[in-house]
C-alpha cells in the first residue's frame, strides 16, 4: 500500500499521479485515473519523475564559502548578517516558479516584511506576466479564463504560436482528442508543429506577425458587424482596428485574406471557442496577448462554458508563484502593492509597514550593470546555463536555496538545502488556476528543512518570526489575505483533486471558467513593429524556447529517460543548430549537420544546419540557450529575446 | 478442488503472510483507485476491479538497483557486488490476464539463452493465487488473446467466486502442500460445472467489440505478421502518439528496460535498471546517431508487431498481448491496442 496520490511538478498542466514510496525512496509512478486534468495520462516526464526524486545529486548540507559545511544556524546567521549590510534597494530575491505556493509566499513575506525590499521576481520569462496583465485589465481575472476540462466542449480551438504537444503533452493530447471528436482545431504559427499537423487548419504566418493576424481576424469580424460591441472601450478599440492594413494582409503576414475570413466566420458561428498560447517558458508580448484576448471579447467568447482565453504555463507553479506576489509590484492574488486598501490589509496582518520604493525584477537588476544590486538570494535555479554569470560573480553576496545541485551553486557565498516536494506538504497552482495539494510522502532523505520552515528560521534570526507550525498554517495565512484563495485550506484540498480559484467560503468547489462582471477591450501599448528581412540579412531568425527548454533544465539533468529523450537533438547537433528550409539550404550550399555561421547586426555565432520542412523558406529557427555560443549571441539581443515567442532577428547565414 | 467459505479466504492470505511478503489488490483510500502492491491480508479486496498498475512491477520494478560498485582511484581497484531481492513473495488475487503476462515475462527473462539473474531471484520462492474473473471489466478483451477469464496454468492456487463460496483449484505441488493443512472440504463436480457456466457467462458479458467476433484481434494479427498494412494507417496512428511510453509501462508483457549508473552521496555507484519504452526515440538510437526507427509511425509499427505478430507467438508460445486493456486507459493519443486494431480492421474492410 505504498502508492500515494500526488501532483506531477514538471510542467504547468498539473497532472495527478501516484508515487510508489518505500521508506525515503521513490520507486515508481502511476497516473491517477480519476484526476480531472490528466484523466489517467502522463507524459514522458511524468512517467519518469521518480528518477528525479531518486537522484543523489542533492544539496544535503548548508555551506558557507571559506567556512565549508556548517550548521543551518550558522549559515542562516551568515545570510542574515550579509543581507543586513545593504539597503533594501540593493537586495533582491529570485523566486522559483517551481517552488510551492507556501514556499513562495514565505519568501515574498521575507523579502518585503523582513528585508524591506520590493525587488522580488520569478525566474521565468515575462510572458506569463503579460498574459496576466491583459486578462486582468480585460476581465479582472489574472489567470486562465477557461478550464482544461472544457476543451472537449469547445467547438473551435485555436493554438497560437505554441508547440503545445511538446511543451504540455497532456493538454496537447486533450486538444488532439477534441479535434478527432469533431472540434475545429486551428493552429496559427510561423513553424510547423505537431499540433499543426493534426489541425484542420494550419495558418502559417511570417515570424513576428501573429499580433497582426489576430487583429486582422477581429477587423474582419468588426467590418461584417458580427462582433459584440458592448464591452468597455469599444470605440477606442474600433479606432485601433482601423489601423490594421487588411488590404495588404497577405503581403504583411503571409496569410491569405480568405484564411482570415474563414477563422472569423467559424469563430463567430461557434457556440464556444477557446484559444491556447504559451505563457512562461516562451510567452507572447503584451500587445499580442491583447490582440488575442480582444478578438475573443469581440467574438463574444468570454465568460461562457467551453470558452476561454488560455495562457498555458510551462513550469508547474508559474501561475501560483504570481498568485503569491513574486513580482515587484504585486501582493498575493494580483493585488497591487500600490493599492492602499490591499497594502493596509497586509500591514495590519503582518504588524509592520511594507516598503514603498518601486521594486525591480532580478532580470532588470542583473542586466543593468549600473543598478544598485549587491546581494541576491536565488531559489532553485532551473536553467542549466547561467545567464549573467559575470554579473553574479561580481556581486558581493549571493545566496542559493535549493534541493538539487546545479551550476549556480558555484556563485553562491551561502548555500542552504531544502526538501523536494514529496518530503514536505505544499500546494501548486496549475495553468488553469487549480490549487492542488501535494502531501508529504516520506521523511526527508537527508537532514534538510522544508523551505517555508527555513524562511521562518531566517525571519526569526532577524527577530521577526512568522511562527508557522506547518505548511497548512502558511496556506491559512494566504487565504486570509487573498480573496481568490479565501476558501482554500488543507482541509478542503485533502479531499479533492484541487480547486480552481476563485474559491470563496461560499464557493468551495471553485470556479471552472471565469464569468467577468465586466468585459473591457485592452488597448495595445505600441504600434505594429514587425521586423523585416533585408538584402544584407535575408533570413528571419525565430527563437525556440518551449521545445528546448527542457534540454537545459537543471532537474531534467537528474533523470535518465527524460534526459535521453530531450537530449536526442543535442546528440546529432552537438554545436547547437539552426533549422532552415530545404530551398534555403540549397541556396546557401549546405547539407544537414554542416557548420554555418549565423551573422546578425550585433552578434554572430557558429552552429550546425538542420534542414527541416517545418521551417518556411526565408525563416530560420534556433533553440534558446542550448549552447554557450548561442547563449552569448542571444544575450546581445536580450531586449528582443524578452518578446518571447515572437522574437525575430534578421540574420545572414554563411557557409564556412 | 476445494470449496471455501468466503470468510475463510482471508485465512489463506494470513497464512501466506507469515512466510511471504504479500501482494494483492486493494483500493486506494484517497480516491478509490485499485492497485496491486504490498498489502496486509485484511486490506485485500478480491472484488476490486482489475488493478490500474500491472503486477509485473513486483518482479520487474520501475526502478531497481541491480549492482553496486566502488572504485578506489588510489588502489585502482573496484569492489563489485550484485544486488538481488530474495524476499519471498506471494501474489494473491492475480487476474488471469496478469498471470498470463507474468508467464510472458518469465519466458523473456528466464526462457532464452541467457537467464536474467536479477529477475530469477525475484521470481523464485513466489506463491501465486489467481482469481477468476466472473465479470469482465469495461476495458478488458482477454477473450481475444486467450488470456482469460479463467487461468489455465502457472498458478499455485486458483480462486473462483461461485457467489456464496469460492472454488479453490490447486495448480502445483507447492500449492497442494500449502492447502492440505487447512482441511477445507472437497468440491464436487457440480461446483466445477458451476464454475464453467460462470466463465461462459462472463465471456458473453465482454464489450461488443470483443464478443461479436473473437477473430477481432486474430485477423489483425494476420495483417501485422504479413506486413500488409498501408503506410497511411501507421502514419495516422503515429500522428496521435505523444511518445509518453505509457503503453509499455502499463503492459503486463512489456520488458523494455534501460541501464544507468548513478553516483551516490556515499561515494559508490549504483547500476540501475529502469523501465523503458519502444515509444521513445532514444530507445532505438544507436551510437553514432543513426536511428532505424526515428519516425514515430515506425515505432508504433514495431510495438504492434511485438504485440500481435505470429513470430512473437512462435517465440513466446502465445500472443504478446494479454487483453487487459490498460493501454487504452493511459494512452493520451487514444491509440491503445483496441483502437489500433479498430483502425487496421477498418482498413481491411475498405
Amino acid at each position: 500500500m505504498s502508492y500515494m496520490p500526488g501532483v506531477c511538478t514538471f510542467c504547468g498542466t498539473g497532472c495527478g499521479h501516484y508515487l510508489k514510496v518505500d521508506g525515503t525512496s521513490v520507486q515508481g509512478v502511476f497516473p491517477s485515473r480519476v484526476h480531472p486534468v490528466s484523466k489517467g495520462r502522463l507524459c514522458v516526464r511524468g512517467w519518469n519523475i521518480h528518477e528525479l526524486l531518486s537522484t543523489q545529486e542533492r544539496i544535503i548540507r548548508p555551506y558557507v564559502k571559506d567556512s565549508g559545511q556548517v550548521s543551518y544556524k550558522d549559515a542562516i546567521a551568515k545570510l542574515v548578517s550579509a543581507l543586513s549590510l545593504y539597503k533594501p534597494e540593493e537586495i533582491a530575491f529570485y523566486a522559483s516558479p517551481r517552488s510551492s505556493n507556501e514556499d513562495n509566499f514565505a519568501l515574498m513575506k521575507l523579502a518585503r516584511l523582513v528585508f524591506k525590499t520590493n525587488n522580488i521576481s520569478l525566474q521565468a520569462e515575462s510572458g506569463h506576466r503579460n498574459s496576466l496583465d491583459v486578462l486582468y485589465n480585460g476581465t479582472g481575472f489574472a489567470g486562465m479564463l477557461g478550464s482544461l476540462e472544457d476543451i472537449r466542449k469547445a467547438e473551435v480551438l485555436i493554438v497560437a504560436g505554441m508547440d503545445i504537444t511538446t511543451q504540455n503533452p497532456i493538454i496537447g493530447s486533450e486538444l488532439h482528442y477534441a479535434a478527432r471528436s469533431g472540434s475545429l482545431l486551428i493552429t496559427i504559427d510561423s513553424r510547423m508543429t505537431k499540433i499543426a499537423k493534426l489541425s484542420k487548419k494550419f495558418i502559417n504566418c511570417k515570424p513576428g506577425t501573429m499580433r497582426m493576424v489576430f487583429d486582422a481576424i477581429a477587423y474582419y469580424i468588426d467590418k461584417q458587424q458580427w462582433g459584440d460591441t458592448k464591452s468597455a472601450h469599444y470605440e477606442e478599440y474600433k479606432k485601433y482596428l482601423a489601423t490594421v492594413p487588411f488590404d495588404s494582409i497577405e503581403k504583411e503576414t503571409g496569410v491569405l485574406p480568405a484564411e482570415v475570413a474563414f477563422v472569423a466566420e467559424r469563430l463567430i458561428k461557434a457556440k464556444s471557442a477557446a484559444v491556447f498560447f504559451s505563457s512562461g517558458i516562451s510567452g507572447l508580448s503584451y500587445d499580442t496577448v491583447a490582440s488575442i484576448y480582444n478578438l475573443f471579447a469581440l467574438a463574444g467568447k468570454i465568460g461562457k462554458e467551453g470558452c476561454g482565453v488560455n495562457p498555458i504555463a510551462g513550469i508547474n507553479n508559474l501561475q501560483g508563484s504570481f498568485d503569491m506576489g513574486c513580482a515587484p509590484d504585486l501582493l498575493t492574488g494580483y493585488q497591487s502593492i500600490d493599492d492602499a486598501t490591499s497594502k493596509k490589509k497586509f500591514e495590519k496582518k503582518w504588524g509592520q509597514e511594507l516598503p514603498t520604493f518601486k521594486g525591480k525584477t532580478v532580470e532588470q537588476l542583473l542586466s543593468d550593470s549600473s543598478s544598485p544590486l549587491k546581494a541576491l538570494v536565488i531559489v532553485d535555479h532551473d536553467d542549466g546555463i547561467v545567464k549573467y554569470a559575470d554579473r553574479l560573480k561580481s556581486l558581493p553576496f549571493v545566496a542559493y536555496i535549493g534541493a538539487f545541485t546545479n551550476k549556480v551553486v558555484d556563485f553562491a557565498h551561502v548555500v542552504l538545502p531544502i526538501t523536494t516536494y514529496i518530503e514536505t506538504d505544499g500546494t501548486f497552482t496549475n495553468t488553469e488556476r487549480r490549487v492542488q495539494l501535494a502531501s508529504q510522502k516520506c521523511a526527508p532523505a537527508f537532514d534538510v528543512m522544508p523551505m517555508w520552515k527555513l524562511i521562518d528560521a531566517i525571519a526569526e534570526a532577524k527577530s521577526i518570526p512568522f511562527n508557522y507550525k506547518s505548511a497548512s498554517d502558511v496556506m491559512d495565512e494566504i487565504a486570509s489575505l487573498t480573496p481568490a484563495y479565501e476558501g482554500i485550506s488543507y482541509t478542503l484540498l485533502s479531499k479533492k483533486h484541487g480547486v480552481q480559484w476563485p474559491c470563496t467560503k461560499k464557493n468551495h468547489d471553485g470556479t471552472k471558467y471565469c464569468v467577468p462582471e465586466k468585459v473591457s477591450f485592452v488597448l495595445p501599448h505600441k504600434p505594429y513593429a514587425a521586423v523585416q528581412a533585408t538584402q544584407e540579412y535575408p533570413y528571419l531568425l525565430m527563437l525556440g524556447k518551449a521545445q528546448h527548454y527542457w534540454h537545459q533544465n537543471n532537474i531534467m539533468h537528474k533523470t535518465f529517460i527524460p534526459l535521453r529523450e530531450y537530449n536526442a537533438t543535442l546528440l546529432l547537433y552537438p554545436d547547437g543548430y539552426v533549422a532552415i528550409a530545404p530551398e534555403d539550404a540549397k541556396q546557401i550550399g549546405v547539407r544537414d549537420r554542416w557548420p554555418v555561421k549565423v551573422v546578425a547586426e550585433k552578434a554572430s555565432m557558429k552552429a550546425m544546419v538542420m534542414i527541416s520542412d517545418d521551417v518556411a523558406p526565408g525563416t530560420a529557427y534556433v533553440p534558446y540557450f542550448i549552447r554557450e555560443g548561442i547563449a552569448s549571441f542571444l544575450l546581445a539581443y536580450s531586449d528582443i529575446v524578452s518578446q518571447g515567442e515572437e522574437a525575430t532577428i534578421p540574420v545572414r547565414i554563411e557557409k564556412v | 478442488m476445494y470449496l471455501i467459505k468466503k470468510n475463510d479466504v482471508k485465512k489463506i492470505a494470513k497464512a501466506l503472510e507469515e512466510k511471504y511478503t504479500l501482494y494483492g489488490p486493494y483500493l486506494d483510500e484517497a480516491f478509490g483507485q485499485c492497485f496491486f502492491d504490498k498489502v496486509s491480508a485484511d486490506n485485500i479486496d478480491l472484488n476490486a476491479p482489475i488493478p490500474a498498475n500491472p503486477p509485473k512491477h513486483v518482479v520487474f520494478p520501475h526502478l531497481e538497483t541491480i549492482m553496486q560498485y566502488k572504485y578506489d582511484k588510489n588502489a585502482k581497484k573496484a569492489d563489485i557486488a550484485m544486488v538481488f531481492d530474495d524476499v519471498p513473495k506471494a501474489l494473491f488475487g492475480l487476474r488471469s490476464c496478469d498471470l498470463t503476462g507474468l508467464q510472458c515475462i518469465d519466458r523473456f527473462f528466464l526462457g532464452q539463452e541467457f537467464v536474467d539473474e536479477v529477475y530469477r531471484h525475484h521470481r523464485s520462492r513466489m506463491f501465486i493465487v489467481a482469481n477468476t474473473c466472473v465479470v469482465p471489466f469495461k476495458q478488458c478483451f482477454c477473450v481475444c488473446t486467450d488470456s482469460g477469464p479463467a487461468a489455465q496454468e502457472g498458478y499455485d492456487l486458483n480462486l473462483t467466486d461461485l457467489g456464496d463460496s469460492y472454488l479453490l483449484e490447486v495448480g502445483s505441488e507447492k500449492g497442494k502442500a500449502f492447502i492440505e493443512s487447512f482441511n477445507f472440504p472437497k468440491a464436487t463436480q457440480e461446483h466445477v460445472t458451476q464454475k464453467q457456466k460462470l466463465v461462459e457467462k462472463s465471456i458473453t458479458m465482454f464489450e461488443d467489440i470483443a464478443t461479436e467476433s473473437k477473430a477481432w484481434v486474430s485477423r489483425v494479427m494476420n495483417r501485422v505478421t504479413t506486413g500488409f498494412i498501408k503506410e497511411e494507417v501507421w502514419e495516422y496512428i503515429g500522428n496521435q502518439c505523444i511518445e509518453c511510453g505509457a503503453c509499455s509501462y502499463v503492459c503486463p508483457t512489456c520488458t523494455c528496460f534501460n541501464i544507468n549508473d548513478a553516483n551516490t552521496i556515499a561515494g559508490n555507484t549504483e547500476r540501475l535498471r529502469t523501465w523503458d519504452s519502444c515509444s521513445y526515440e532514444g530507445y532505438s538510437r544507436m551510437a553514432g546517431g543513426h536511428n532505424p526507427r526515428k519516425p514515430i509511425e515506425d515505432r508504433r509499427n514495431k510495438r504492434f508487431f511485438c504485440k500481435l505478430s505470429y513470430s512473437q507467438s512462435k517465440k513466446y508460445l502465445r500472443p504478446g498481448c494479454v487483453g487487459c486493456g490498460r493501454c487504452a486507459w493511459v494512452c493520451p493519443g487514444d491509440i491503445g491496442l483496441p483502437n489500433v486494431v479498430t483502425y487496421i480492421r477498418r482498413e481491411i474492410h475498405e
